[in-house]
């Protein structure tokens, strides 16, 4: 679905042999290719790093020679002297671009998916993640959230003034990477997917639930019309929405984080061909990925008590059927996960959350290597 | 006092003369007893400041000379400023005014850059156990203490006072007022007032550019007042203490984009505090000490989103209300023996908006019991202490979980040597075991709070050798004190499955291996004075959490394995000169020991020169007015460095300030 125009171009102006790439004398940790379906030429990895750190980091796995190398986009754009920011939240490959949102630094920042150098950087306030359909870019963003109110002495509030509460979906043009129109959704976006002329954006209220009058999580997924861009209905899933993908076959999953103490995280799927029916699949989801038609999705039994060890378990979901799915997880706090081909996984384990953290290869339902990452390494992308 | 007249030329040299002029004056006629004039245990580090021209008007400012205090500072008038000891981290370290702590149920951290040095007589260090007579159960509580002490009015008549003026770089202003009046021959009133303003605009070096710091600007003004008692069997103190500021956090330097400021969040507190103590000698074997305290703090935390579209919306408030009482008594049975109890109960209330808050009221019960044998050359104190605290809920549902009441409770025995071999030499041992409560925010903090924490512990082990001699004009003293700290159970902030909720667990291990050494030397000649102090503190801090992972036997985070200070001095006719340079070595800011993380060593250089006129006395009086006019140039060099990564801290500064006193 991301392909489009852009891919076309880049094959059509290169028909002689590519000149070796500005990267190319980058080197890292060298891994084992076997099990990498063929056609993928980079694998890139966006570390999260911590709120207030500046020290998200890109890495990427160079297919070809099995180099696995950490901190691209500052050995590529030493002039960029503060790196790629604070707190990398997504990561898209769209032709031969990689877009990556930066909530904390307010940027989503263009990079050539060959030697990672800079195209463009767009300014969008607290961005969190990103779609795409054939002329435009899609971002969520918290901004223009907020409320103001008064605390009297006994411990009353009184809302003062409550403005615009909500977040928005910004649009930006592929070709001139300008913004160019903006809509407002529900609370705190985070997730959003483009399928059919629509996108679905999953609003989680991750801070309305703190915030007064109503200290409660979004529970709806904005529907908006492309050509209109206009929000044309808001479907009710469950609170706390997180990730959003669409199989491409007329079916969205969207995953849940609950309320981390009474409801479980979850997986929920809205069948578009039947009037946006939604239907929950099953609970326990820590980390999800699509791959064709089928979701996998990793969960941890013991969401709800977090002094307990994680004991991560697979299943997925094909065409709203849910099937079994094993993967050996074997990470402190899984972090990411990005399927290659039905029985290829990279994850990511943020570790501590604090150093950094490591990616690992599983192939056949076993482990092939672990390469130590950035911290937090939470967000891939196939070139 | 005496002292108050002599220029004492290092801060160190004070240090006798100011424990016996507070002995002379705590006792009052009772008789002297052996085991009230011999510590078993001397503060590592003790500043009498009346004593020391241009003394530091900042706690801060004292405290980062003390070897093996770390002070944790976010840059500027307005920035946080906390203490660590001997890697400790600050829940640790009870900081005293006047024997009873300030404290912080909230997040256990006290800034100490609120803190004024006006009417301040001591200031001293102890990273192990404190051992006095008639001290409260929570000093002996507390992991490593700093204790501050009021200057008793000193005048012979009970009345004087200083006015003063600072300002200069960041724009700062910085009046202040101090003034004492004996009400009659027992009571004297001390009076106190203090204004700050301050731009908090300063430059920094901006990865290859350089900006200005913004939104670090502060006003704060403080007022208050303190009743001195002084009466034929006891001593007696009253203060009232009111603080109230708004600042703004100018927030980590981050890449951020154009247009968007880093941070418009601001802060405004109103703390009001009223604590009071008196000591009794019921008879010359007996004596009790009862101490109070209710404080009551209101905090206002804004991002203000309207002004920066990176903020999260926030707007919270907290108030956080305190009730505290302790009973110490004291008994000689035999001189140079005495026993000791203590009973402190104190009650911690917090309320916030923030949502799906608890409003949790916690009951903490202290109590001490000591036993101290002070010999002349062999000196042994024994302590046991008992902490239970109980939390309760005026809201017990919240979120979907429904809070327990939960007590937590720990025993902390402590044993403390002392040897004086011979004239000038002195030796000292100890072992402690202690335990920091789990702070609110910890337990019930609605997106980290996990209210099954159990107390983190610190199991400490340290010596001192110290010796010090005269020889003609010249005055030494040294001091060299290894220790070994292990904390166990530390508290330590990590996310749950999902990354939105995080949450606090009690898996942290930490050893630590030290060694503080300090030299100190001065001469003294006819007219002129010349001082050289050397401090120097070796901190190994080692994660030791969990074995096989990448950070487990590496440094934890932000504590130099080396750092030290040097400090010359030289007086002459009423002018004082000092140089000081810093030193911190290497760092890192994660457990990670990584070159992503690597903070480069620094060393800064700072120098000041005072000049103190007399002027003629007026009114008959015995104590001559004086004005005192200095200059102060902060990292003479223009240095740039970070105490704390993403907070770049001021370069070249001078603050200037006039002082009248009489």
């Amino acid at each position: 679905m991301l392909c489009g125009s852009l891919a076309l171009y880049a094959c059509h102006t290169d028909p002689v042999p590519e000149a070796p790439s500005k990267d190319s004398a980058l080197t890292g940790t060298k891994v084992d290719v076997a099990g990498i379906p063929s056609g993928i030429r980079k694998i890139f990895v966006l570390n999260e790093g911590g709120m207030g750190a500046n020290n998200a980091t890109l890495d990427f796995l160079r297919v070809s020679d099995g180099n696995y190398i950490t901190g691209a986009f500052k050995k590529m754009n030493p002039a960029e002297g503060a790196g790629l920011g604070d707190v990398g939240n997504d990561i898209v490959v769209i032709g031969d671009e990689v877009w990556i949102v930066v909530n904390n630094s307010g940027i989503v920042e263009v990079l050539s998916a060959k030697d990672e150098t800079e195209i463009a950087a767009i300014t969008i306030p607290t961005p969190r993640n990103i779609a795409f359909d054939e002329h435009y870019a899609y971002v969520t963003s918290w901004a223009g959230a907020f409320a103001q109110y008064t605390y009297d002495d006994k411990g009353g509030v009184t809302l003062t003034d409550f403005k615009n509460p909500k977040g928005q979906v910004y649009r930006i043009n592929l070709e001139t990477k300008k913004i160019d129109g903006q809509v407002e959704v529900g609370w705190q976006p985070e997730g959003i997917a483009c399928y059919n002329g629509r996108l679905y954006v999953a609003n989680s209220g991750g801070i309305a639930c703190s915030l007064p009058p109503d200290y409660a999580y979004d529970k709806t997924v904005s529907v908006i019309d492309v050509k209109s861009f206009k929000v044309t209905k808001t479907l009710e899933v469950e609170i706390n929405l997180k990730s959003v993908c669409s199989d491409n076959a007329g079916n969205i999953y969207v995953t849940t984080f609950g309320n981390f103490a009474t409801i479980h995280s979850g997986l929920y799927m809205i069948d578009t061909r039947n009037g946006d029916a939604v239907k929950k699949i099953g609970d326990y989801v820590s980390a999800m990925t699509i791959f064709g038609q089928t979701v996998f999705c990793i969960g941890n039994e013991n969401e709800l008590d977090w002094s307990a060890p994680r004991v991560y378990k697979g299943w997925s979901c094909t065409k709203g059927v849910k099937g079994a799915f094993s993967l050996p997880v074997n990470c402190a706090n899984l972090h990411g996960i990005i399927a290659l081909d039905a029985d290829t996984f990279l994850t990511g384990d943020a570790g501590d959350y604090f150093n950094p953290g490591s990616v690992t290869l599983y192939h056949k339902g076993s482990i092939s290597w672990t390469v130590p990452s950035g911290v937090c390494p939470g967000h891939f992308a196939i070139w | 006092m005496l002292t108050a007249r002599l220029i004492v030329l290092s801060l160190v040299f004070s240090a006798p003369i100011a424990a016996a002029a507070q002995e002379a004056d705590t006792l009052g006629a009772a008789r002297v007893w052996s085991v009230s004039r011999r510590p078993v245990v001397k503060p590592a580090e003790e500043v009498f400041l009346p004593a020391v021209t241009g003394a530091p008007t900042r706690i801060d400012a004292v405290l980062r000379r003390f070897s093996g205090v770390q002070v944790k500072d976010y840059g500027g008038i307005g920035g946080l400023k906390t203490v660590n000891v001997r890697s400790l981290g600050s829940e640790h370290v009870g900081i005293f005014l006047d024997g009873i702590q300030i404290d912080n149920a909230q997040n256990m951290q006290v800034d100490v850059g609120r803190f004024s040095t006006d009417g301040i007589g001591t200031v001293a260090l102890f990273p192990g156990q404190k051992s006095r007579r008639l001290q409260s159960a929570k000093e002996y509580a507390s992991g490593a203490a700093v204790h501050l002490d009021s200057a008793r009015p000193s005048r012979e008549d009970g009345s004087g006072g200083r006015v003063r003026l600072r300002g200069g770089s960041f724009g700062t202003v910085n009046p202040s007022i101090l003034w004492d009046k004996a009400l009659c021959r027992e009571l004297t009133l001390r009076t106190g007032a203090e204004f700050i303003g301050s731009n908090g605009r300063y430059r920094y070096p901006y990865f290859d550019t350089t900006l200005v710091r913004e939104n670090g600007d502060i006003r704060s003004l403080r007022l208050e007042a303190t009743l001195f008692g002084r009466f034929r069997h006891g001593d007696g103190m009253l203060r009232v203490y009111s603080y109230g500021s708004e600042r703004g956090f100018p927030g980590p330097v981050i890449r951020r984009a154009a247009g968007f400021p880093f941070s418009a969040e601001r802060q405004s507190d109103q703390d009001f505090f009223v604590q009071g103590g008196y000591e009794l000698d019921w008879t010359p074997r007996y004596a009790t000490a009862l101490k109070f305290k209710y404080a009551n703090d209101y905090l206002h935390y804004d991002t203000h989103p309207e002004r920066n579209p990176m903020a999260l919306p926030y707007d919270l408030h907290f108030r956080q209300r305190s009730a505290y009482v302790s009973l110490a008594q004291s008994y000689i049975p035999a001189d140079p023996w005495s026993v000791d109890l203590s009973t402190d109960v104190q009650r911690n209330t917090l309320q916030s908006d923030v949502g799906h808050f608890v409003t949790p009221v916690r009951t903490t019960f202290v109590g001490a019991l000591a036993t101290r044998r002070a010999g002349e050359r062999f000196r042994v104190a024994a302590h046991i202490v008992y902490l239970g605290a109980r939390d309760a809920f005026n809201t017990p549902q919240a979120g979907g979980w429904t809070r327990e009441n939960r007590y937590r409770d720990a025993w902390m025995p402590s044993l403390c040597l002392f040897y004086a071999p011979a004239e000038g030499i002195e030796a000292d041992i100890f072992a402690k075991r202690s335990y920091r409560m789990p702070s609110f925010n910890d337990l019930y903090y609605a997106q980290m709070g996990n209210s099954n924490l159990e107390p983190e512990s610190a199991m400490q082990f340290g010596g001192s050798i110290r010796f010090n001699g005269e020889r003609g004009p010249w005055r030494w003293e040294g001091r060299l004190s290894p220790y070994i700290n292990r904390v166990e159970n530390k508290i330590v902030a990590i996310p749950t499955s999902s990354q939105f909720r995080w949450t606090m667990l009690n898996i942290g291990k930490v050893d630590i291996r030290g060694c503080d050494a300090k030299a100190d030397i001065a001469l003294h000649r006819e007219g002129w004075d010349l001082g050289l102090c050397l401090r120097y503190a070796f901190q190994q801090a080692l994660d030791h959490t969990k074995p096989g992972s990448q950070t487990y036997g590496n440094q934890i985070p932000y504590i130099p394995r080396h750092s030290g200070n040097a400090d010359l001095e030289a007086g002459w006719k009423g002018w004082s000169l000092r140089w000081s340079a810093t030193f911190t070595g290497e760092r890192w800011s994660r457990a990670a020991n990584i070159p992503d993380y690597y903070i480069r060593p620094w060393v800064l250089c700072d120098a000041s020169l005072f000049k103190k006129i007399p002027l003629p006395s007026f009114q008959n009086r015995l104590e001559t007015p004086s004005l005192e006019v200095g200059l102060n140039c902060g990292n003479i060099f223009d240095t740039p460095y970070q105490i704390v990564q993403g907070y770049p801290m001021p370069g070249f500064n001078i603050l200037l300030s006039v002082e009248f006193s009489w």
